[in-house]
């Protein structure tokens, strides 16, 4: 997927939305805060789906610092701050049913508050190769994915306003994620092995792994739970692979380790996999809250309120 | 230091008055609006004029007097010198270079109130050259020069001015200012927003910040200065980056009685300590100009400043540049990073999206609403064009000429414009030292360039356009090792990333090569 990243700076200033563009007082909230099967259960999905963009803008963050092209740079930028925006969109959509318990953010799951301390501890020190590879497969497997099926979920006309915006950045962003994965396949397939060989042993990395694998199946669990069907999530991952596999895409090590895992993770079946995950899972579930340390201050930059 | 004599003054003025097309009679606004352009043939040809009473034009006009050049005019567009400290006089202004170095060698002030001095003080001080060298006379207010062309046959320049009067004059000195011009800057929705609208060049001093929220833009060496005095006035302050800048920390102090006498009694006191403050910012230069273990030492000297000063980690992220120490402007300050803390302050390193009727719309989506807006976004910096057509030999056209990137020879010469010299010209920017001591340097060199033209009774001096190549090559050559072409984006740079602002050296190389006039690169026409 090649992409002209100039125009794709401009388009993305051309297409800048505020909070304040959508009217989060029309009517239409009776129709999540009058379904009591829905409700309790939308309240935990959407402080999920607010805490993954939360966790996307991060990482975005940290590609910005990392990219050697100053276009791009200026474009992670940029999806930094719409993930941001994306993760206010959906609080104030929170704040619109209720769900808010007044001026507190919402508790995000043990698996994602892990992977926010691994991000704040480490996201910077990782290569653009890791975070290049990665950050696609959040976006289209749990960013992507979660906000398809919260459409189908909720009949809110100002949640589908919301997302129908939410929807056009995120597409601008797989666009720029693919194309950065297809670029970082480009240097020889020996020296990007031996370089991917050498950050596998690194400590940061390997924690962040294990904060990583719990979170996808901590979501599939969330989603089953919802009523939904995980063959969707599935799909979603599947994604990864078919519109990665670019010939880039196919030489990047990462790519290759990341959809072979997203391979494994859709197959129930794989009990090699799956058991220690969901026992990860569980584990990480007994984390006493008291243990963890206080949340970054970036977390606090949240806001559900249009002005400031 | 020698001064002008009341005589000869009186003889100037003598001869103005004469002249019925004197531009300088014609005083009132009314008559200047109808003043119909003069016959040239009958305008009074100045020896030197000189464009602008800053710290560039009147240090020229003191320096040329001192050399016998009598025959002076200094047109300056507004309506009291100082230039750009005069402009300049927003809440905090000061000079990041100490004092007794941000002044000129042959005009030592000692009473200089502190190490680092404000910019009222500074503009005392030009004010004080005026009144010491006597210059006023010289200076005619209100005359912004709209055009400047050499007129071959009657081997002179003439300058229009958008009063509609025209002076002519032999030589020609540039001492506009690179940081003259300022506007607000191009942004969307700019013509939108409701608010309050400041620029930090152009301070409104009626404005009441007491319990406003103020929205600043901008965090180079003007916004970290105005910051510190906004949080303790205003109601809210939040601060608007797009960079951050490296900061060190500032020795400032306030200077004690008995410096000051000493500097009165013993003026080799103040001189000595001028020498070592030059030689230490010398020694910057190490770090800033070049990527050496020094730059690292300096960046490492800085970032101890901000962990010192600010505890959060994120916020240290936000405040930490991910460019190399000097490849921007560096700025100093010790109150910078503690206003940001203030409880009625916030960084807000969101891009900005648009401008509102009531704020500022960052791209995380909120609308951040402001009384005010304070443009602390700097100067419209004049990197390929001039600030007004400068017409050469044969109709040439400077900004044509410079439409690559400026260039001249030794920063003042321009081949095919004789008898012009430039202050601040290209590539004579320092990054680690005092500009004045590179002005110093030019004017000296200028004045030799222009008694060179009036004593020899010269048609016109222009350096050679081969000099003028080699010199630009060996410069151009040199920046591209330097720490201002390692790839930031700057003031520096044009958007093709052409660098005619900064000289790649230490100050005493620059004075080195601005010591003597070499004719031999130059044509003299007789």
């Amino acid at each position: 997927m090649q992409l002209d990243l100039d125009r794709m700076r401009d388009k993305i200033k051309a297409s800048q939305w505020a909070l304040a563009d959508i009217d989060w007082d029309a009517p239409g909230r009776e129709l999540v805060t009058n379904d009591p099967d829905l409700y309790p259960k939308l309240k935990a999905f959407m402080a999920d789906l607010m805490w993954i963009e939360h966790v996307g803008a991060r990482g975005f963050a940290a590609m910005a610092k990392k990219t050697p092209n100053d276009t791009l740079r200026e474009i992670y930028t940029y999806f930094h701050a719409e993930e941001q925006r994306h993760a206010n969109a959906e609080m104030a959509l929170m704040q619109r049913w209720g769900m808010l318990d007044g001026e507190g953010l919402p508790e995000p799951n043990i698996n994602i508050r892990l992977v926010v301390e691994w991000l704040d501890a480490y996201a910077d020190d990782m290569p653009l190769s890791v975070l290049g590879s990665v950050i696609p497969m959040l976006e289209i497997a749990l960013d992507g994915a979660l906000c398809k099926f919260l459409l189908e979920t909720v009949k809110d006309p100002v949640c589908h306003a919301a997302f129908e915006k939410i929807n056009a950045d995120e597409a601008r962003h797989l666009g720029v994620d693919f194309h950065v994965l297809e670029m970082l396949g480009h240097s020889p397939v020996y020296r990007q092995t031996l370089q991917m060989a050498g950050k596998l042993i690194d400590p940061r990395l390997l924690i962040g792994i294990l904060a990583y694998l719990p979170l996808l199946n901590r979501m599939r669990d969330n989603l089953v739970e919802l009523g939904l069907k995980e063959e969707r999530l599935y799909e979603a991952i599947r994604k990864y692979r078919r519109v990665g596999g670019t010939p880039g895409g196919l030489r990047n090590p990462w790519f290759q380790l990341i959809s072979r895992h997203g391979g494994w993770m859709v197959n129930r079946r794989n009990r090699l996999y799956h058991v220690p995950v969901d026992a990860l899972v569980r584990l990480t579930g007994r984390i006493p809250p008291r243990l963890l340390p206080q949340v970054p201050s970036w977390v606090h930059e949240l806001t559900w309120k249009p002005t400031a | 230091m020698r001064c002008p004599t009341s005589g000869i003054l009186s003889r100037q003025r003598e001869r103005e008055q004469k002249n019925p097309m004197n531009p300088t009679m014609t005083t009132s606004p009314q008559a200047r609006r109808n003043a119909r352009p003069q016959d040239p043939s009958v305008l009074h040809t100045y020896e030197t004029l000189i464009v602008g009473a800053g710290f560039a034009g009147l240090g020229s006009a003191i320096r040329l007097r001192q050399a016998g050049i009598r025959d002076i005019v200094i047109l300056e567009r507004g309506h009291a010198v100082g230039g750009t400290w005069r402009d300049n006089q927003y809440p905090g202004a000061a000079c990041d270079i100490p004092s007794n170095l941000y002044s000129y060698s042959f005009a030592q002030n000692p009473d200089w109130s502190r190490a680092y001095s404000g910019s009222r003080e500074i503009l005392s001080y030009v004010e004080g050259l005026v009144r010491q060298y006597e210059l006023a006379p010289l200076i005619r207010f209100g005359q912004d020069v709209i055009e400047l062309s050499f007129d071959k046959a009657s081997r002179r320049w003439l300058a229009k001015t958008a009063a509609g009067q025209t002076y002519g004059a032999r030589t020609v000195v540039m001492a506009q200012g690179p940081l003259s011009n300022a506007s607000f800057p191009d942004m969307p929705g700019i013509g939108s927003y409701q608010g309050h609208k400041i620029h930090s060049a152009r301070w409104d001093h009626g404005y009441d910040f007491a319990g406003k929220r103020v929205a600043v833009i901008g965090t180079g060496a003007s916004a970290i200065q105005i910051i510190p005095e906004l949080v303790k006035q205003a109601g809210f302050v939040k601060v608007f980056q797009r960079t951050p800048g490296w900061v060190l920390p500032r020795p400032d102090y306030g200077t004690p009685n008995w410096m000051r006498a000493l500097f009165r009694r013993a003026p080799a006191a103040q001189a000595a300590l001028r020498q070592a403050l030059y030689a230490a910012h010398e020694s910057m230069a190490t770090g800033l100009i070049w990527r050496t273990p020094a730059s690292r030492m300096l960046e490492q000297v800085a970032s101890l400043h901000l962990r010192s000063q600010v505890p959060d980690t994120w916020m240290r992220r936000q405040l930490t540049p991910d460019y190399r120490i000097g490849c921007k402007r560096v700025l100093v300050s010790n109150d910078y990073y503690p206003a940001l803390r203030q409880p009625n302050a916030k960084l807000i390193t969101w891009p900005i999206a648009t401008l509102s009727p009531r704020g500022i719309r960052t791209v995380e989506g909120v609308e951040h609403q402001a009384d005010c807006i304070v443009f602390a976004t700097g100067f419209d910096v004049s990197k390929t064009g001039t600030p007004f057509p400068i017409h050469g030999l044969g109709g040439r056209l400077l900004s044509e000429d410079w439409q690559r990137g400026a260039q001249a020879y030794r920063s003042v010469s321009v081949a095919g414009y004789p008898n012009l010299f430039f202050t601040f010209g290209p590539n004579s920017g320092p990054g680690h030292n005092s500009a004045l001591v590179y002005m110093e340097s030019q004017i000296d060199y200028i004045v030799q360039g222009v008694r060179l033209v009036i004593e020899q009774d010269l048609k016109w001096l222009d350096v050679q356009e081969g000099a003028q190549q080699r010199y630009n090559a060996a410069i151009q050559r040199r920046l591209a090792g330097t720490n201002w072409n390692s790839g930031c984006k700057s003031w520096y740079l044009t958007e093709d990333g052409f660098n005619g602002s900064m000289y790649p050296g230490f100050a005493t190389q620059y004075r080195l090569q601005m010591h003597r006039l070499p004719q031999g690169d130059y044509s003299l026409v007789r």
